[in-house]
């Protein structure tokens, strides 16, 4: 059994259902899967302004992962990996294998088939990016992950957005505005029940497309976790749907632990941010 | 459950030497890195051109030639120009350039150094600001404390 540390990344913490599928989904592959990730496995790319301080992340990140002795590393984030490709592997000594979450599951996707057994009746749009594709081409292997599922359809769409992921444009509303507007109509004429998301990065954002009734979004592993049988509650879109009431989802108990204070200052302007879309768009 | 002993901090992993030695090995990647773009790029402007962000700059460029000196500018350190910098800041590595440069030089790499440079986190003035967000990390520790048991984040964290 290969030894492996599934580093899911930083904000994918906002997506536990994401996190308990991918490892369910490797364990059932036969990986030995160590799971490792959140603000002290950060890989530093966050820190352009400050070299010194992004060095300094990417060397401890490196260090605790060769310390852990692991064969490889499997990344799910598309950030962390095009960082440890771009960056952090030509300062650190790097002793273990990267490979991509998606790049994972396409080299077994035989055995993957075998657990794909529930169906999922679900015409499907794919959100893509133009980047990312020069390190590993996702928009052509979640596709065809995808296709293995019964029931679902993977229809043509002719939008990719540009960038590689949709999080980089939060300082850019008039460009992540038109990917909205863009996805939107993607979904309308090709006739999809959904769009689907293979980044986190881009499922938070077109989660507002969802719960402003525009359009259901998922990323794909909650269609291939939902055909393997695996009942994660997807609570972020919960919340999200929730909005200002997304207190009553969360319950006193969780608040408790964050502060409502900290909620209502960091986490519900988020969950009540909607896109300027509505669903005649 | 028992905390995996290879996830302690310890001394080997990531002491304060080992990080200076990774830091001065960054910044010599780093440096080498834009002296090979500086003395490969023929600022033929094919980059800008196949850019499908630079519509959104806040100080569109009329074409290529034009812009992409001031971006060279940006990673000598130098003053750079209204253009040069707006392209930077929109930046989104579309990587669209990479295929359209003549001459391999890479100008995805070219502007993600740019941006580094430009936000001042490579020495030299920062010449473009970003929006810096405090609550950044204690939002991911506050989702994570909402979504995983007290033993996930123990040992997954």
């Amino acid at each position: 059994m290969e030894r492996i540390t599934f580093w899911y990344g930083c904000n994918v913490l906002r997506h536990g259902d994401i996190i308990h599928s991918c490892l369910d989904i490797l364990r059932s592959l036969g990986f030995d899967a160590t799971p490792a990730g959140g603000p002290d496995y950060c890989c530093g790319t966050v820190k352009d302004g400050n070299q010194t301080t992004a060095g300094g992340m990417a060397s401890r990140t490196v260090g605790r992962f060769n310390a852990m002795k692991r064969e490889r590393v499997v990344a799910w984030c598309p950030s962390c990996h095009s960082h440890m490709h771009d960056f952090m592997e030509h300062a650190n000594d790097r002793h273990f294998g990267m490979t991509y979450f998606v790049q994972l599951l396409y080299e077994c996707r035989e055995r993957l088939r075998a657990f794909l057994t529930h169906p999922v009746p679900m015409r499907i749009v794919m959100h893509q990016h133009v980047g990312f594709q020069d390190l590993v081409p996702v928009n052509r292997m979640v596709p065809e992950l995808l296709a293995m599922i019964p029931g679902v359809d993977v229809a043509d769409c002719g939008y990719v957005a540009p960038g590689y992921m949709c999080a980089s444009f939060a300082a850019l509303p008039k460009a992540l505005h038109d990917i909205h507007a863009n996805t939107a109509a993607s979904v309308k004429s090709a006739g999809a029940d959904a769009v689907v998301t293979i980044f986190h990065q881009c499922y938070r954002e077109l989660c507002g497309l969802d719960a402003a009734d525009v359009t259901p979004v998922y990323n794909y592993v909650h269609l291939i976790a939902r055909s393997m049988g695996l009942a994660y509650e997807d609570e972020y879109k919960a919340w999200k749907r929730a909005g200002a009431n997304a207190a009553d989802l969360i319950g006193p108990q969780r608040l408790e632990r964050i502060g409502i204070e900290f909620y209502e200052r960091a986490i519900l302007p988020e969950l009540k941010k909607r896109p300027k879309l509505t669903s005649s768009s | 459950m028992t905390t995996d002993p290879s996830r302690r901090v310890t001394p080997d992993n990531t002491s304060a030497a080992r990080r200076e030695l990774i830091g001065a090995r960054l910044k010599e990647f780093q440096k080498s890195e834009v002296e090979r773009i500086l003395s490969a790029c023929t600022r033929c402007g094919q980059c800008f051109e196949v850019c499908p962000m630079a519509k959104y700059s806040a100080a569109p460029a009329s074409d290529g030639k034009s812009v992409v000196p001031g971006v060279l500018a940006v990673l000598r350190g130098e003053r750079s120009t209204p253009e040069a910098l707006g392209w930077i800041a929109v930046c989104t590595r579309s990587g669209s350039c990479v295929p359209a440069c003549p001459e391999n030089v890479d100008p995805k790499m070219m502007m993600r150094l740019a941006r580094m440079t430009a936000l001042g986190g490579r020495e030299h003035p920062a010449q473009i600001e970003m929006k810096d967000d405090p609550d950044y990390f204690n939002r991911i520790r506050a989702f994570a404390q909402l979504q995983l048991s007290d033993e996930e984040l123990k040992e997954w964290t």
